[in-house]
């Protein structure tokens, strides 16, 4: 059944969501068949987008807020948020 | 996984976006660059381009970015007669397209998607 899901995350003090670790967000978002947005500073990017993503230009410390919508999406935002949650530089 | 050639007139450039993209995406996607003319001039050889292609098959297909112009035409020279699109020459941003296309690769994409995304590329602002 269809859902959509909410959630917020707040990137690890010194892990800039770039290069490496916005890969590892974008290959966890890829893993569900829900469409997935990462939203922060008043943008809102593609989850499933590198380029989307880096754009952000998310640094360490910065919240960001996960929506997703799919018969998935529950569990696409928990790994998300596992993901962001455990991201080394 | 789908292989990534980068064909640009000059071997550093193409060396370097591969080594960038390698950063973002992984190293366990092939990525090879393919640059440079004879002797190390500036320019493009379809000799370099061919053995690439043939290092970054690994079976799923392979998608081939080129800078500018007449590096679309050696490309496009060194592909001629294979029509099965098994190695696909994309329309894309050089460097946009290079790292798009590594992370849906690294993410097990099939050849398809991974073509899609580096022409989705084209769209996407930096900032």
């Amino acid at each position: 059944m269809p859902a959509s899901s909410e959630a917020t995350v707040t990137l690890p003090a010194g892990v800039a969501l770039h290069a490496r670790p916005a890969a590892t967000f974008v290959k966890t978002a890829l893993r569900f068949r829900s469409s997935v947005t990462v939203g922060s500073n008043g943008k809102v990017a593609n989850a499933k987008s590198i380029l989307d993503v880096l754009a952000l230009g998310a640094h360490g410390g910065t919240v960001l807020r996960l929506s997703a919508d799919g018969d998935d999406a529950a569990e696409a935002l928990e790994a998300l948020k596992g993901c962001v949650s455990g991201l080394i530089e | 996984m789908v292989g990534i050639v980068l064909v640009s007139h000059s071997s550093e450039l193409a060396r370097g976006l591969a080594d960038l993209a390698s950063q973002v995406a992984g190293t366990e996607v092939r990525i090879e660059a393919a640059g440079g003319g004879p002797g190390g001039s500036l320019g493009t050889n379809g000799d370099t381009v061919r053995e690439a292609i043939l290092r970054a098959d690994r079976g799923q297909g392979v998608v081939v970015l080129a800078d500018l112009g007449s590096a679309v035409l050696t490309v496009r020279h060194v592909l001629e007669g294979q029509t099965n699109g098994h190695v696909r020459l994309v329309d894309a941003p050089f460097v946009e397209g290079a790292v798009a296309a590594a992370v849906m690769s690294s993410a097990g994409l099939a050849l398809d998607d991974v073509v899609r995304a580096a022409e989705e590329a084209r769209g996407a602002s930096k900032f």
